[in-house]
């Protein structure tokens, strides 16, 4: 049980080397080894989506994953998302349509959108839905996320016209 | 002395909270620096709902290298007292609770013992390491079953699985049932569920002086844990300090005080070693506090006109294995007894309300708490009124409804509705709704392509802003009621606001600082708020029931106004005016009429602390920091009135939500965007509990529903679009005109949903007086009457 694999990750774009038991969870190794506490824990049960990364661009719940599991991937969390002075336009829009109350669930929405947006640059609400029918927000009620989510598809494409 | 601003409560003002949450740097409980010799907890749960503990053997786990201690719940006992809710109502049987089960467990989850590990996974390879032989006992989970004199007995000192039974008639109840031209009864019933807020329960007890502990918990309830602690624990409560981090979600499941907080602290003061723990989502689904599971017996007698005469209510609830702290088993029970009659002019009334004891978790406050089932109850009362006498629903409601002209209005039950828009908020929604168009449309009748569709109306008053006599006729003594505010203007001219709560996603700091800033007569982005810290600003009764904006908006108004005195007398000494002439502006002070010469409140900051060479005046004290309290009346009033439109699908029962209309009236509204807010997330749950969610145990106590895979939660594609609009009445009993609204969206989603799902299928003889509505029960009801 204790006997340590050695891991390789790039993580929001630094390389990272640990030795970690086969046993420790993805989301344990970025929180608790890596201090990047923006992933939560919400079930590890695979339901609620809270613990939602980017692994190799592809969202992926960290609470489902060993870390060792993971060895040579890409990692993105929710921290790579804003720069020191201003926040991701998908954050931008969260923030401007109140999409966001505890924020627990947030940065799995976040990284979720980052996705869909990455793949569709229009989406219309069914596909946004659809999208994020695998993240549960308690809070809001969802009307507010899936507005933010479409003006943050309006503002990403403002930005980089194709 | 004046304030002359443009108002920042009424605007839809962004939330400081965003920038922080939003970039991944929230601080959840999970979320803290632990230091280094933290010790990390697992709970060993019992897998059986009553049993009697006949072995504890911890020698295999304790042999576990970084396992450091396995306690029992003999153990525990040494350290922590029995802990039991306060209440005072004639005929409650008291009973209490070993925060580790002693001998005998009441309920599946039911911690027997716990383990201390030098990590959290080793303290659950602990738990799995932990032999408990059990001796399986019959256990009773039904709340009708439960008082059969053959059923198990659940707690001892509560004889019949009787918790409490409340009764309550006027004296004209025979006679109104005797006038009666029709007597409506129908049995309503509501499964149970729980809260699921997406961030479990954890605590972590850090030691930082030799008789200091410092407490953070993800609870709504910081200053009366703090005093729970003191009590339980027997120790000093000045020497302790309970911390709020950000909590991920509440919705009243974290306004409970849980075993796990007694265990955590009493371990930290013993090892003298910071005591952390994280409850996983079983661990949650199975003891947290669960609400709901709840029957309603109502029965009203009616006139020709569909005027209600005389209302029975026959209401059971069930408590659950103990009465959680702090309010007790009781809360629904005397919640749905005192609130079923809503905007209604209910003049006779009679009930009987009781609360029974079951081997299933403990029963407490979830958002709306009795209220989404006891309009539910009343609200299809309604809709039976007009079925029977053919009359729309809507006209049955406003023929019924206390009118604005009338209010103040008292009810039955002795709660004054001070201001309230009941037929205006009715009305209003079925505008929006197109709510005769639809009518019209089924006319034609309401089976469509395959589809049945309905809308469902629930006009309803919502309960808030509860002050100490409220709780004292609910026989909670104990529950304080006010809170307290603290402004400090600090040397800078900057302001410091304490207010005695604790968010869990409302967005306190922003709407806070909007009432301080409109009070004081500060500039919005110069206020800061500080809140859900013990040691931080005075005792309160903290966050739950829809209280903040009430009494923490009510107190911080009081102690704003407080230090503007305080401004105005030293400006006015500065400025060599009287402190009735002072204008306060945008956080600068000048003397009526006299707009050239004008002090900041850095300026007179700096002569109250004596930073200056201005003198302050004769008597003044130093600084200015002033602290009130605000105890609001017995309840806040708030209402108003949804209206789904649904379409259940012939074949396969599945309910599509058409449309989703909200009329609120809270009062003064302090931020649009952030009622809103709490409107949609509250009708999201509504839809979650009217469609979907249920707790699940089997007749033998066995929990059925133990993951997110079983008891389903509300997704993206499951809750609707909203259109919702806001009536103001302002109230003219609290300070700030301010009700409550963080409960409404989930009471009124459930009411209108089911009702809306009643008319969709009242072509067909159908009953439907049960929640959740989920796709095999309608599919079976429609194929049963043959549609």
């Amino acid at each position: 049980m204790s006997d340590e694999v050695q891991v390789t990750v790039t993580v929001n774009g630094r390389r990272r080397e640990a030795r970690l038991e086969p046993r420790r969870l993805l989301v344990d190794y970025l929180r608790h080894d890596l201090g990047l506490t923006g992933a939560h824990i919400g079930c590890e049960q695979g339901v609620c989506g809270a613990c939602t990364v980017l692994l190799d661009g592809r969202t992926a719940r960290s609470c489902l994953h060993f870390a060792v599991a993971v060895d040579g991937s890409d990692i993105r969390t929710v921290e790579d998302l804003a720069d020191l002075d201003e926040l991701h336009p998908i954050q931008e829009m969260f923030h401007q349509k109140h999409a966001l109350q505890c924020g627990f669930c947030t940065p799995g929405f976040l990284l979720t959108t980052v996705e869909l947006l990455e793949r569709t640059a229009d989406p219309d609400e069914a596909a946004i839905r659809e999208a994020l029918m695998n993240n549960v927000c308690r809070c809001t009620g969802y009307a507010n996320i899936v507005d933010a989510v479409a003006e943050a598809a309006v503002e990403l494409r403002r930005r980089s016209p194709t | 002395m004046s304030v002359d601003q443009n108002g920042a409560v009424g605007q839809s003002v962004l939330r400081r909270e965003d920038d922080y949450l939003l970039r991944g740097q929230g601080r959840f409980v999970d979320d803290l620096p632990t230091p280094l010799s933290t010790l990390h907890l697992a709970f060993v749960l019992s897998p059986y709902a009553h049993a009697r503990i006949t072995s504890i053997d911890a020698s295999e786990a304790l042999a576990l290298d970084g396992v450091v201690d396995v306690l029992t719940g003999a153990d525990l006992a040494a350290m922590v007292k029995p802990i039991a809710a306060q209440i005072e109502l004639p005929g409650y049987s008291f009973n209490t609770r070993d925060v580790l089960a002693v001998d005998e467990v009441r309920f599946a989850g039911e911690a027997v013992a716990v383990v201390v590990a030098e990590s959290p996974y080793l303290a659950e390879d602990g738990m799995e390491l932990v032999q408990v032989d059990y001796e399986s006992l019959p256990a009773i989970t039904d709340i009708h079953a439960a008082t059969d004199p053959a059923a198990p007995q659940v707690n001892p000192t509560v004889p019949g699985n009787v918790y409490f039974e409340g009764r309550f008639a006027t004296e004209g109840v025979a006679a109104g049932f005797e006038a009666a031209a029709h007597v409506i009864t129908e049995d309503f019933h509501s499964k149970r569920v729980t809260a699921v807020p997406i961030e479990p329960r954890g605590c972590l007890a850090v030691p930082e002086q030799p008789s200091n502990l410092v407490f953070y918990s993800s609870t709504q309830i910081h200053h009366l844990l703090r005093t729970a602690l003191a009590e339980f624990l027997d120790v000093a409560e000045s020497n302790l300090r309970v911390v709020v981090p950000d909590v991920g979600g509440g919705f009243g499941i974290k306004a409970a005080l849980y075993p796990e907080e007694f265990v955590c602290a009493a371990l930290a003061l013993r090892l003298r070693r910071p005591v952390k723990w994280i409850q996983d989502r079983y661990g949650a689904l199975l003891t947290d506090v669960h609400a709901r599971d709840n029957h309603y017996r109502v029965e009203a007698a009616i006139n020709d006109d569909g005027i209600v005469l005389a209302l029975r209510a026959e209401i059971r609830t069930n408590g659950g294995a103990y009465s959680a702290l702090p309010f007790g088993c009781t809360l629904e029970t005397t919640g749905g007894a005192r609130m079923i009659v809503g905007p209604y002019r209910i003049t006779e009334y009679e009930y009987t309300a009781t609360a029974v004891a079951t081997h299933t978790a403990p029963v407490l406050a979830y958002r709306g708490v009795a209220q989404p089932v006891c309009f539910m109850a009343i609200e299809g009362i309604m809709d039976r009124i007009a079925r029977r006498l053919e009359l729309d629903p809507a006209e049955v409601r406003l023929r019924n409804m206390v009118p604005t002209a009338e209010l103040p209005w008292t009810n039955i039950v002795g709660v004054r509705y001070d201001t309230g828009s009941f037929v205006e908020s009715l009305e209003l929604a079925m505008e929006m709704a197109g709510y005769d168009e639809f009518r019209a449309g089924q006319a034609q009748g309401r089976l469509v392509d395959g589809k049945y569709r309905g809308i469902g109306i629930c006009s309803f008053t919502e309960v808030s802003g509860t002050g100490a006599p409220g709780w004292r006729a609910r026989g909670l003594t104990r529950l304080p009621g006010f809170d307290s505010g603290t402004v400090k203007v600090e040397p800078t001219g900057k302001v410091t606001a304490f207010v005695s709560h604790a968010h869990s996603g409302q967005g306190h700091f922003t709407t806070f600082a909007q009432v301080v800033a409109d009070a004081l007569g500060a500039r919005l982005e110069d206020v800061t708020v500080v809140e859900g810290d013990t040691a931080a600003g005075p005792y309160g009764t903290n966050t739950f029931a829809s209280r903040s904006a009430v009494t923490g908006g009510g107190a911080l108004i009081r102690a704003s106004e407080k230090a503007r005195l305080k401004l105005a007398r030293i400006a006015a000494f500065m400025l060599e005016s009287t402190p009735e002439d002072i204008v306060v502006s945008d956080g600068q002070m000048h003397v009526a009429g006299v707009p050239s010469r004008t002090l900041s409140f850095q300026e007179v900051a700096e002569t109250a602390y004596a930073m200056n060479t201005s003198d302050l005046p004769e008597g003044e004290s130093f600084g200015i920091e002033e602290t009130d309290f605000y105890d609001p009346p017995l309840v806040t009033m708030a209402n108003a009135t949804h209206i789904a439109q649904v379409a259940v699908d012939a074949g396969d029962g599945t309910v599509d939500i058409e449309g989703y209309v909200v009329v609120h009236d809270c009062g003064r509204v302090i931020n649009p965007m952030i009622v809103d807010g709490q409107v949609m997330g509250g009708v999201a749950q509504g839809v979650g509990e009217a469609l979907m969610e249920e707790f699940v145990y089997d007749e033998d106590g066995q929990v059925r529903t133990a993951t997110l895979i079983d008891y389903l939660l509300p997704s993206s594609v499951d809750v609707p679009n909203f259109q919702i609009a806001h009536i103001e009445s302002p109230s003219i009993d609290t300070v700030g005109g301010f009700k409550g609204v963080g409960e409404g969206g989930l009471i009124g989603a459930v009411p209108a949903l089911v009702n809306a799902v009643a008319d969709a299928l009242s072509d067909l003889d159908v009953n439907v007086n049960t929640k959740p509505l989920r796709p095999a029960l309608l599919s079976r009801l429609i194929r049963e009457a043959g549609g």
